[in-house]
């Protein structure tokens, strides 16, 4: 009784006509008839895979926006990690950067790998009894790293906090005043402290991210596969992450680039302070130093006695931000004995006891 | 397929609401889904455009430009050397007298308000110490260190002042600043500077920096202030809840 299918369907008088035939044939040819394509069944399924082609389709259409897929190239996707790259693979490699920098931004780019000094290992200063919290070098980085101005990326932040405490839970880094510095407070910049005991590196399920001799942490942004556990491990808020590609204004463009720190970066990878491998590597300052006005930052290498940061820790005050975490900044924070902030204008009196020739009358 | 075909017909009602159930599973799944994609609701996050730093604003040149051996100093117009003058007016040591040169100078270093006691009274063109030895502008921490000494300290170790060029010797040329090449001598604590923008994160709209801040400082979180914020101003009958400069970014 199979018609009761479309006399339960509702089927239209065609369909009957369809399945009295049907019925009327043998039952090996019924049978078959029964469990084959009927004109209903193929227009419904061929609804249905349109419908699932479509939706399949649809899903998958955000791909075409990609950008990183028009500069796709099996030698990108064929590259090798950093270290297993021998010199003619980095030259390739460095070709494909440069021809794709040219490309995006019309600039060509002095793209290079610089390797690691022997004998240096780098270490950074501040004295937070000069910072005045003036955001010169979160800008200063950007302009020389190539960070995206739209989304922003900055890797220094500078904390706000108030004075006598070094609890960052109290501090405000959105803070936005005329001028600075604030009597009350002091300024606190953050940036990747590239620790001896890396917990990003630990966790890095690629290792896309390691720690090179002289003491930088390094991330290979071809190897990175975005998945953001270093920013997690990060006790610093050092890690950035690159939601969308990068943008970056072509007159903006810093020329100036290495494999390992500022070439621009692609969509969904990771991004931090690099000390500014690209500089210090050949012996100049960090930009975020060269562009502080009042001197708070100190860098250099660590490893030669005579150098300023070697007298710095030798002879001041210094500490290190989340010490209780075992990770090892190379990023120590001094004081001076007098603090010029804190002397320049006294800190307000407390409010005075309620006196008795004050409206009282008696 | 036969024994199936039997067993359906056994109850005919219910395989009938089963297989029209069936059948309407699909285009309610289609309903739904275009239910959702029409209400849901475009949410304008609180944004502002970036803002610009311009080159200027990040010069690495040193905040002053201090007076080289000899000192050249613009007076009336005119560069010149100070001896220019001093070789032919007399110098009267009278500190009360009012000054008619150098006017542009405000002298706000403490208790050290004498021009004698730093400028050489003989020589114009040199400072003068403690111990009646004089020397050129460009060795001005000689004179500055006999007052401050822990600064000149961490000044010569490297903790105080500001290295230039290569960190260190032996990989590049190095250039150290000198105290007046930051400090104004005459009053030389730091002028307060004003901020470049900071992290673009939950800048909220259009209101002035000043009130984002202390909004911030108020919730301590931008983002539920602003929930907040526009949950009172889409209640209706509230009033004027809103800013009526506040005008989001449309999120595209």
């Amino acid at each position: 009784m199979p018609l009761r299918i479309y006399e339960g369907d509702g089927g239209t008088p065609g369909d009957c006509a369809y399945a009295s035939d049907a019925r009327g044939a043998s039952s090996q040819s019924f049978s078959s008839a029964r469990r084959g394509m009927t004109r209903r069944s193929f227009l419904r399924r061929a609804a249905g895979a349109t419908g699932g082609l479509a939706a399949v389709a649809g899903a998958l259409s955000p791909l075409l926006d990609i950008d990183d897929m028009k500069s796709f190239s099996l030698e990108k996707f064929l590259q090798k990690h950093y270290k297993e790259m021998s010199p003619d693979d980095m030259k390739r490699a460095l070709d494909r950067i440069a021809n794709d920098v040219k490309q995006r931004y019309d600039v060509r780019p002095h793209l290079r790998d610089i390797k690691p000094m022997d004998g240096v290992e780098f270490v950074y200063a501040l004295n937070l009894s000069r910072c005045i919290g003036c955001r010169r070098c979160v800008h200063a980085c950007v302009a020389e790293n190539n960070q995206s101005r739209d989304p922003e990326i900055q890797y220094i932040r500078v904390i706000e906090m108030p004075r006598g405490t070094t609890d960052i839970e109290q501090g405000d880094h959105h803070y936005d005043r005329p001028t600075v510095p604030d009597e009350q407070h002091y300024y606190l910049p953050v940036q990747c402290h590239q620790c001896d005991n890396p917990p990003c590196v630990k966790v890095c399920p690629v290792e896309a991210t390691w720690k090179e001799p002289d003491g930088i942490v390094v991330i290979d942004y071809d190897w990175c596969i975005g998945c953001r556990y270093c920013e997690a491990a990060c006790p610093y808020w050092a890690r950035r992450f690159n939601f969308t590609t990068p943008s970056i204004p072509k007159n903006k463009i810093n020329p100036d680039m290495a494999y390992l720190s500022n070439r621009p970066r692609p969509k969904g990878v990771m991004e931090k302070c690099h000390f500014c491998l690209q500089r210090t590597r050949q012996g100049r300052m960090p930009a975020c130093l060269e562009v502080c006005p009042t001197g708070a930052r100190k860098f250099g290498n660590v490893l030669n006695p005579k150098s300023e940061v070697s007298q710095i820790l030798k002879t001041k005050r210094i500490f290190v931000l989340k010490e209780e975490l075992g990770t090892l900044p190379r990023f120590f924070y001094y004081f001076d004995e007098r603090d010029p902030i804190a002397m320049q204008t006294p800190l307000p009196t407390p409010p005075s006891m309620p006196s008795k020739h004050v409206g009282g009358g008696a | 397929m036969r024994a199936a075909s039997d067993n359906s017909n056994a109850t005919p009602p219910r395989a009938g609401l089963a297989q029209i159930a069936g059948y309407l599973i699909g285009p309610a799944f289609l309903a739904f889904a275009v239910y959702l994609f029409m209400s849901s609701r475009h949410v304008d996050l609180p944004s502002a455009p970036t803002p610009v730093v311009t080159p200027a604003q990040i010069t690495i040149a040193p905040p002053r430009t201090a007076l080289g051996d000899p000192p050249i100093v613009t007076i009336g117009g005119y560069a010149q050397r100070c001896n220019a003058c001093h070789k032919l007016f007399k110098t009267r040591d009278h500190p009360d007298r009012p000054r008619v040169q150098h006017l542009n100078i405000t002298l706000r270093h403490g208790l050290n308000n004498r021009c004698l006691n730093c400028h050489d009274r003989e020589n114009r063109e040199r400072l003068t110490l403690r111990n009646g030895d004089t020397v050129i502008f460009p060795e001005v921490a000689m004179l500055c260190a006999q007052c401050h000494g822990p600064v000149y300290r961490d000044w010569t170790r490297g903790a105080h002042g500001k290295t230039m060029g290569a960190w260190s010797p032996e990989v590049g040329q190095q250039r150290k600043l000198i105290c007046t090449e930051c400090h104004d001598p005459h009053s030389p604590a730091y002028p307060p500077y004003v901020p470049l923008p900071g992290p673009h994160t939950l800048r909220l709209g259009s209101h002035s920096a000043h009130d984002v801040h202390e909004e911030i400082r108020r919730s301590r979180n931008a983002l539920l202030h602003w929930s907040s914020e526009r949950a009172a101003s889409t209640a209706p009958a509230t009033g004027d809840k809103t800013n009526p400069a506040h005008k989001p970014k449309e999120r595209r």
